[in-house]
């Protein structure tokens, strides 16, 4: 019997067995489609919400000597600022987050300000914490505002045109900063989660066939058949690796079209067919390193529960190059493309954001890939040829 | 027709080297059923490991057939039909697509694979649980299902390790009279048992096996007579030199 007929032979038993575990098989299939869109869609209108609902809403001030500058209060009531007294320790409630900004008006305040002197006006915040990038904008920006008016009155009172002071209008909105790390963060973890869904989509059907197999006693008989081992161990790869690409299949489908129905930052991500296209081909290698390693490791496990104990880990190795990113964000260079995860990591980027990939980029990338992956294949095909492999008890 | 020429096996363990097999040989002819007769670990599973080409001899010799496993393991497998100890059958698979499975690793045609797994559950009774998920089978009938899998190729020699274990008396005896149709169909069938009732019941030629050597060979009639002995149950404790294994 040839080795293509017993490859297909495995490979229909493994999925025809996988198929009956319903169970198993929808959180294969399914978990990937239904957390992309969830993210996607989820982050973002959270992200809005809170960016609204913090740009909308009266903003409340706790003020030390607000009697102070009477003026500057009914200023700010009118950007939607109310001016409240503060607490007794007021810092130490900024630092307690019970407060997300003060302001305190010195002293000297009122005599400044009627010498036409610079008035001293603190913004009190806590830069540790990330929660109050807007207010904070928003009572600079209204304090701003308020001098500009006032220089710009005194001016005229002069006889001068304010706009001379004012070479440049430059004009921010808080929200670009709420985008921005939205984008970020997208960026971060797309890859990272279509990485694992690749390089682990096939675990559940490797488990139960490599180790699952070999604690059920299943093993032994097939191993006496005339079947090649080689051609044994390939079917079950191919097996896990169809199912794999399914699972990734249905993932990239949700993410085209949560992106479609997304707003800001995920619309401007390029989910056209050819890019779905694109991220498949980048991914499959991934796919075929994931299931041979774990064909590997499974097969080398004593039990099942070791086998799956190996998958806490795995399910870091994807990570480490995003993180490596997000400390330490590096140039792309090419001998990135070599370098398993952080390779898949670069393409997916490039993709998404619809930049270029040059051919040697992709000669490189899938060179090394693809070899990883054919290495790990031969050492899976070599483990089941040891004579150790076959004796469960 | 089954040739083992002292063969030996040793595994390294954390131990030490443990010998499972130091020198056992016998033969085993067409149209016969030989037993392998021993204690729990006398060696017996690893013998028929080696037969089977599931493990390499350190040394000696094996041949089925006229064939060397050690030539030619594909043609080897081909002339066995094997119950291995281990006999897991896929749990979510059904009788029939359980052993189609391994017709179709065996090569065998949709048509013949269906004419064999006719004749087998004919053979073996199995009609009834032959569409049925395997799960939950009793282990008769998961030995059931095991033996016509691995019989399912039709092969001339026959190697099955304790296949009555775990088994009731009805199961027991019906697979007692398969056995001896096997045999009649001038199969070699090599059996392993620790219980020499079994043994005494069902096969043509006994060959006794303790702590990794052939220790006595021939019919029931033979081993009476090397012994003196009158009773098979005697004989079996003087040459193993325990009662080991008189318990069913």
């Amino acid at each position: 019997m040839n080795a293509l007929a017993t490859i297909w032979t495995v490979l229909c038993k493994e999925l025809r067995d996988i198929s009956r575990d319903r169970r198993t098989l929808a959180l294969t299939l399914l978990l990937g489609p239904l957390l992309f869109p969830a993210i996607i869609l989820g982050m973002g209108m959270l992200a809005e919400k809170k960016a609204r609902t913090q740009i909308e809403k009266e903003l409340e001030v706790p003020t030390i000597g607000a009697e102070r500058a009477p003026n500057l209060v009914s200023f700010l009531r009118t950007q939607g600022i109310r001016v409240v007294d503060a607490p007794e320790d007021l810092e130490q409630a900024i630092r307690d987050q019970r407060v997300e900004v003060g302001l305190e008006i010195g002293e000297e305040f009122a005599e400044a300000w009627h010498a036409g002197r610079p008035a001293l006006v603190e913004v009190l915040v806590d830069r540790s914490q990330r929660n109050n990038d807007i207010p904070v904008g928003r009572v600079r920006g209204a304090l701003e505002a308020y001098s500009s008016q006032v220089g710009a009155l005194r001016l005229l009172a002069r006889g001068v045109d304010p706009s001379v002071v004012q070479a440049v209008s430059p004009a921010t909105r808080d929200v670009a900063t709420d985008e921005a790390r939205r984008g970020m963060l997208l960026s971060m973890i797309l890859p990272y989660f279509l990485l694992i869904t690749a390089f682990l989509g096939g675990a559940a059907l490797v488990l139960d066939a490599t180790a699952g197999e070999r604690e059920r006693q299943s093993l032994e008989p097939l191993l006496a058949t005339p079947a090649g081992r080689g051609a044994i161990v390939s079917g079950k790869i191919a097996a896990a690796c169809l199912l794999g690409l399914v699972s990734l299949l249905l993932s990239l489908l949700a993410i085209k079209l949560s992106a479609q129905m997304a707003t800001g930052v995920a619309r401007q991500m390029d989910v056209s067919a050819l890019s779905i296209a694109k991220m498949l081909f980048v991914l499959l290698p991934m796919l075929l390193i994931g299931t041979s390693l774990l064909t590997l490791l499974a097969a080398s496990a004593k039990s099942l529960k070791e086998a799956q104990s190996h998958m806490s880990w795995l399910m870091l190795l994807p990570m480490i190059p995003t993180l490596v990113l997000m400390v330490n964000p590096v140039k792309i260079q090419s001998w990135q493309f070599a370098v398993p995860f952080l390779a898949q990591n670069q393409m997916l980027l490039r993709v998404i954001r619809s930049e270029p990939v040059s051919a040697s980029e992709w000669g490189i990338y899938l060179g090394c890939s693809l070899g990883l992956a054919l290495l790990l294949w031969v050492g899976a095909v070599l483990r089941y040829r040891q004579e150790k492999l076959a004796i469960s008890t | 027709m089954i040739i083992a020429q002292d063969l030996h096996k040793q595994f390294k363990t954390r131990t030490g080297t443990v010998k499972a097999v130091s020198g056992v040989g016998f033969q085993a002819h067409d149209g016969q059923i030989t037993g392998l007769l021993g204690p729990n670990g006398a060696g017996k599973t690893t013998t028929l490991r080696m037969l089977y080409t599931l493990m390499q001899p350190d040394s000696g010799h094996i041949e089925v057939d006229g064939i060397d496993p050690a030539r030619d393991p594909m043609a080897v497998r081909r002339a066995l039909g094997v119950l291995p100890d281990a006999r897991g059958v896929y749990k979510r698979l059904t009788a029939r697509e359980n052993i189609a499975y391994f017709a179709r690793l065996h090569g065998l045609s949709a048509q013949r694979t269906a004419e064999r797994i006719a004749a087998l559950s004919d053979a073996l009774d199995m009609g009834e649980i032959l569409d049925r998920q395997t799960e939950g089978f009793s282990q008769g009938q998961r030995t059931k299902t095991a033996i016509a899998r691995a019989l399912v190729h039709d092969p001339r020699n026959v190697i099955l390790d304790e296949p009555t274990n775990g088994l009731d008396v009805m199961t027991t005896r019906a697979m007692r009279q398969f056995l001896f149709g096997l045999r009649d169909q001038g199969r070699c069938v090599i059996f392993s048992s620790h219980i020499m009732q079994e043994v005494a019941a069902l096969c043509d030629r006994i060959v006794i096996i303790a702590k990794g050597q052939v220790v006595a060979a021939g019919t029931a009639d033979e081993l009476r007579a090397q012994t003196g002995q009158s009773s098979l149950e005697e004989a079996f404790v003087k040459v193993i030199g325990s009662e080991e294994g008189l318990e069913a």
